[in-house]
């Protein structure tokens, strides 16, 4: 990262050791020169320079500036930047300029970060390859000619090609942690209802959070001390405040109890298993108590969102009928997109006595309870974030191998609960992340042992 | 072409809800659960309506951005047609 971490950046950039000016261009010209191949960027903020001189204004001037002061943002398509466009990748959307900031967008602007451009993604969030985009792939730059992992792929890639110094995704059941694992960053999943989603073109209501992805997790726990807590115009939030999640990352983990679960094992390649276990080994040399946790029904899971998912993204389209601001979705949107309204509809016809939505939901309960006990027993779970190693950019898989890369990370969004990915090792020099999921509202413990492992990784190098 | 690609898509609907159907059988009833929180705010806390500026503006951002209006500026609709 520019040889230096994000800690060290903020640091130069409020201090004026390093100009918010001079941090965008490095970064425009690493775009110019890079983007062509990685297609991270959909669309790039012209008034950048602008802003970032605004910043540099004001530290010269002896102001308060933010706690992002001139860090450069990426946010992911689907995320409403007033002036910009909002397209989630799609045909459907593809001129349609927000008129308005999301919340959390309004927040990272209030701390004084400079949103460099609009990323790439899965069409409307729906994929975990970075493939469907209408703007096309992504590339994946950690592992040349691979997946970068969706739906967040350009927002991952763009960290993991320091195109951009942070930036946001949003996580349905995966979107942030599958990518950032596959392109070896960090990635972060708040709790549902800790983040607002006003202004978040949405894939599935009752899952869906804004997440950040860094090159390191304090990057992540910078971003969520800026986009985190209560807002006053969103029904489904914890009546919370923001917290620290900088001041205490390097705490003493002694005692903290790491669960892990066999399923895990049952459900991912060998090759992974024995990277993410040597991880979860470190973990123990660290000072932690490594607990084996109950997890008897994961693998219903990913039916249970999968359905789930179906019925709230047909309902969510509905708008997208071909008025005024965009195309009829049915008309231009890509195979997956359409194949999920489809379905959709679909099941939503075939909804009567509550047989399948409500039953679902009843699942979801069943899960979250089961996560819920583990999460006693175990201060964190740690495991594999996806099961499988990346593939080979357009290569056709069916949608159920898509499907697949699932299985590990819906859970956390059944339960509403936190997860976070950190780079566990690499195969093959594929990074493989570890997932560490937390209960309810505790980021700040996940946060702690990613950032452990984290300098235990540095610290071997 | 299209109809094949329909009723592909709709053979794969049946996939999921006969996997979801068959891994969810034996499960117990229990209570639905609607988001990852046991409560929701619908209420603002400061129990005041949005200032008349804020309103304002949202009308012209909303007015800018609405499909179609009567001659008098209100929003037309009709109804969609995926209801019928």
């Amino acid at each position: 990262m520019d040889g230096i971490n994000i800690k060290q950046k903020i640091g130069a950039l409020k201090t004026g050791e390093l100009s918010a000016l001079e941090n965008v261009e490095r970064k425009l010209d690493l775009i110019e020169k890079i983007d062509g191949e990685i297609n991270a960027f959909i669309e790039i903020n012209p008034d950048v320079r602008a802003e970032a001189e605004a910043i540099d204004r004001n530290v010269r001037e002896g102001r308060n500036v933010g706690k992002l002061a001139g860090l450069t943002i990426g946010i992911k398509s689907n995320i409403g930047v007033n002036g910009m466009r909002a397209t989630c990748a799609s045909r459907t959307l593809e001129d349609y300029v927000s008129t308005n900031d999301a919340e959390a967008i309004r927040r990272v602007k209030e701390a004084d970060g400079v949103i460099i451009g609009m990323t790439n993604m899965d069409e409307f969030a729906c994929g975990s390859s970075g493939e469907t985009s209408a703007f096309g792939p992504t590339e994946n730059p950690a592992a040349r000619g691979r997946i970068p992992g969706g739906s967040s792929s350009g927002s991952a890639a763009a960290v993991a090609s320091e195109l951009c110094d942070l930036s946001l995704g949003t996580d349905t059941g995966g979107s942030v942690r599958n990518p950032a694992c596959h392109c070896g960053v960090v990635g972060l999943k708040p709790t549902y209802g800790l983040v607002p989603r006003q202004g978040l073109i949405d894939l599935a209501m009752s899952f869906d959070q804004i997440a950040p992805l860094s090159p390191d997790v304090y990057g992540a726990a910078l971003m969520m001390e800026v986009i985190a807590g209560r807002s006053p115009s969103e029904c489904t939030m914890f009546d919370v405040d923001s917290v620290s999640y900088t001041d205490d990352l390097l705490g003493d983990l002694n005692g903290i109890r790491v669960g892990i679960s066999p399923k895990f094992k049952e459900l991912t390649d060998d090759k992974i298993i024995e990277v993410v276990d040597k991880a979860i080994g470190n973990l123990g040399d660290l000072g932690t108590e490594i607990v084996e946790v109950k997890l008897p029904n994961l693998e219903k899971g990913m039916p249970t969102y999968y359905l789930i998912v179906s019925v709230e993204f047909f309902s969510a389209t509905r708008k997208f009928d071909g008025r005024r601001y965009g195309k009829k979705i049915e008309e231009v949107c890509g195979k997956e997109v359409l194949r999920r309204i489809i379905r959709g509809r679909h099941i939503s016809k075939r909804e009567f006595k509550g047989k399948f939505y409500k039953r679902a939901l009843q699942v979801r309960t069943l899960i979250n309870r089961e996560l819920k006990r583990a999460l006693k027993r175990a201060d964190v779970i740690a495991g594999p974030t996806v099961p499988k190693l990346p593939h080979k950019l357009g290569v056709e898989i069916s949608p159920d191998e898509m499907y697949a890369y699932d299985y590990l990370t819906v859970p956390a969004n059944l339960g509403g609960l936190c997860g976070g990915v950190v780079k566990a090792g690499e195969i093959d020099g594929i990074p493989v992340g570890l997932q560490v999921q937390g209960r309810q509202l505790e980021e700040l413990s996940v946060l702690k042992v990613m950032k452990s492992l984290e300098e235990a990784n540095s610290n071997k190098k | 072409m299209a109809g094949k690609k329909e009723k592909d898509i709709r053979k794969s609907a049946e996939q999921i809800v006969k996997s979801f159907t068959e891994a969810t059988r034996i499960l117990p009833e229990q209570k639905e659960m609607y988001y990852g929180l046991d409560s929701t705010n619908i209420m603002r806390p400061d129990g005041e309506p949005s200032s008349r500026k804020s309103r304002e503006n949202f009308s012209r951002r909303f007015r800018k951005i609405m499909p179609s209006s009567d001659k008098e500026g209100n929003l037309r609709v009709e109804v969609a047609e995926w209801t019928e």
